[in-house]
């Protein structure tokens, strides 16, 4: 939201507002009898959601929005198309993406979620297409349900157009590039060792723990990951009670390689969330005081502030 | 008549303007300024005159509210005979309709709508001072359906109290006109209230639903519209009761029942039979249907042959061109053909 009462300075600012305001309605009441629309003014304007929301306007796409620093433009329309009202609004949520883009489970997810979280500025909003919402939905929500999430309702299909005005960054009729049939590794286990990445995982999940390895076991389709030394470094939903009988799972990942639990003498940076009464798996790195990235990661763990939603709406 | 009153709107807006940059912050001499601009506003009763010296930041959120009530009014009947017009005296709220018609009905009704459902979203977005999102909803969690109130919730009441003690401070006179215009006033605001909705936000992790936050929000206004127009539809014709030899009416009753029984809150009430509309008439405050649009097929309200009653139409024949075949090209831009096409329209003679 961030809706609040402005501090309106008297004086320029006041006055230019009314005067655009008394110069929109001139233009508007010189209208002729026989003015008809044209195609431009027959799509309905960017209030999509409340009338009264804030007029969109037109803003840098800022260096720290990691979803979309690098899309391929440079500007946004704020409010977006998920009715985000403030940067900070879609900091928070586009952060939680930012991991589902490194899986990199589709070409076009990236350009299907920009435009919505980072709409480019034209003078009517436009639409991913409804085929490459598709395509990126069946591609990436089974990676998605490694980590306990499906499609969410603001990412339906059906919302989009089939019609010519939409966003592709490919023609509808190019054949995808199918990606070699590899053996598949666990998504969790699927990391880049990078400062940056490991931060975005850190902000995207719920809690995060350093900790040893008692032994790791199949069962009911997941790998179950007992601890044996747990030290919080985020707690989230977990209570200090459950920590101590603290199990994890894999999900669906019995069968998945991950490199990481093929030795189990080190300690590991463990990342995850609870889905009802289990706590998922979403990322595991070796802690390994050693690796350059990984010592960055751990001082700019130190100083770094996840954006949250509560900041959002003071 | 529409033309008169954005200029209206667009000499207030001026004034206000030149009042910033000249007068400064200077409290004493902005309000000699909102003095003078108020005593000049056409058709201000005496409280009303009163509010706007003492409330000038709401005068051009009341303005807009009630263009925004026009402008409804002339959407919903803009295929019948009457649409929104009037002759007669000029007023903020338009021209005042003489005929205690259902039409003048509706009028009231979404006028006071449009003004406290402006007040209310300048509430909202802090344009106004004074008042803001409705405090009363802030942070409180709902156990039962698990989301949580946030976010700028809109302050309808404040919107309806606001507009309650502006428009309806313009009935001064004492007869049965001033009962049906009061009870059409809160009728509008209502169905307004009444049509009041909880909006939520999904803003968990990757959009999910396990934390929810809600708003109350308001509708938008083209929804009003519809429902007052489905209201003045079924309107219903009343008469005032006097309870005592005091020759003043006190209470309105349903005119064809025999019992004393009351119109309800939310109907529409006239205590007159509409005119035809067909012919310009000061005396009803007709504006007449020359030089109105029809439709040639449409055996419909809109049709030529009611619209114009009878007397015949003209035919204008002109090119209409339009944008056709968009295409997004990444990245970015839309590129349109410009199609066009002979057509013509008809007016009534």
């Amino acid at each position: 939201m961030g809706v609040g009462r402005s501090a309106r300075g008297r004086g320029g600012a006041a006055s230019g507002v009314l005067l655009a305001l008394a110069a929109a309605l001139l233009a508007a009441g010189s209208a002729s009898e026989y003015d008809y629309v044209s195609f431009q003014s027959d799509i309905g304007s960017y209030q999509s959601g409340r009338f009264y929301t804030k007029p969109p306007q037109c803003v840098d796409i800022p260096v720290d929005l990691r979803l979309c620093h690098n899309v391929g433009y440079k500007k946004m329309v704020l409010p977006n198309l998920l009715e985000h009202e403030t940067m900070a609004e879609v900091k928070q949520q586009a952060s939680s993406w930012v991991p589902l883009l490194n899986k990199n489970c589709h070409m076009g997810t990236q350009v299907f979620l920009c435009s919505l979280f980072a709409p480019v500025c034209l003078d009517r909003p436009i639409y991913p297409c409804r085929w490459l919402c598709e395509a990126v939905r069946d591609s990436c929500e089974p990676v998605m349900q490694f980590f306990g999430f499906y499609w969410p309702e603001m990412l339906k299909c059906d919302k989009f157009p089939e019609g010519d005005v939409c966003i592709a960054m490919t023609p509808p009729n190019t054949t995808e590039a199918s990606k070699p049939q590899g053996t598949t590794v666990c998504p969790p286990c699927d990391n880049e060792l990078k400062s940056e990445a490991i931060i975005e995982h850190l902000c995207a999940s719920e809690f995060a723990l350093r900790m040893k390895i008692k032994e790791v076991k199949k069962e009911n389709g997941d790998k179950k990951i007992v601890p044996k030394k747990k030290k919080p470094l985020k707690l989230g939903p977990i209570k200090k009670k459950e920590l101590k009988r603290l199990v994890l799972f894999l999900k669906n990942g019995a069968d998945c390689p991950c490199h990481q639990l093929d030795n189990l003498s080190h300690n590991f940076l463990i990342m995850g969330r609870k889905v009802k009464s289990q706590y998922l798996l979403t990322a595991i790195h070796k802690w390994d005081k050693k690796n350059k990235e990984f010592k960055n990661f751990m001082k700019r763990m130190k100083n770094h502030e996840c954006p949250t939603f509560q900041s959002v709406f003071k | 008549m529409h033309r008169n009153f954005r200029k209206w709107i667009f000499y207030v807006f001026l004034c206000f303007g030149v009042l910033y940059v000249k007068l400064g912050a200077l409290s004493s001499v902005v309000a000699l300024g909102a003095n003078i601009i108020c005593n000049k506003i056409p058709g201000l009763a005496p409280r009303q005159r009163a509010i706007c010296q003492s409330r000038p930041d709401a005068i051009i959120v009341i303005g807009e509210g009630a263009q925004m009530g026009i402008d409804e009014c002339q959407h919903q009947f803009r295929f019948g005979r009457w649409n929104c017009s009037a002759l007669g005296e000029k007023t903020v709220f338009g021209q005042e309709l003489r005929v205690g018609s259902r039409e003048a009905a509706f009028t009231y009704a979404i006028t006071a709508a449009g003004v406290a459902h402006a007040v209310t979203a300048a509430c909202s977005q802090g344009n106004l001072s004074n008042c803001g999102c409705d405090r009363e909803k802030q942070g409180y969690y709902n156990q039962a359906e698990g989301w949580k109130w946030g976010g700028c919730s809109a302050d309808v009441r404040y919107g309806i109290d606001f507009s309650r003690r502006f428009v309806d401070a313009r009935e001064i006179k004492k007869n049965a006109r001033r009962l049906m215009n009061l009870h059409n006033n809160e009728a509008g605001r209502k169905v307004l209230e009444d049509r009041m909705k909880l909006e939520c936000k999904c803003h968990g992790v990757s959009g999910s639903c396990t934390t929810k936050t809600c708003w109350t929000t308001l509708p938008k206004f083209r929804e009003v519209g519809h429902l007052l127009k489905e209201k003045y539809n079924a309107a219903v014709q009343v008469e005032v009761v006097r309870a005592s030899r005091l020759r003043q009416p006190t209470f309105l009753r349903i005119k064809q029942l025999r019992s004393y029984q009351k119109p309800m809150e939310t109907d529409l009430v006239y205590i007159e039979k509409s005119p035809n509309y067909c012919e310009e008439d000061a005396a009803t405050g007709s504006v007449g249907t020359q030089g109105r649009l029809c439709n040639r097929t449409s055996p419909g309200a809109d049709g030529c042959d009611t619209m114009c009653c009878g007397r015949g139409y003209n035919t204008h024949q002109y090119t209409k061109v339009w944008q056709c075949n968009c295409k997004f090209h990444w990245c970015c831009f839309v590129k349109c053909n410009t199609c066009s096409e002979r057509t013509e329209v008809f007016t009534c003679k």
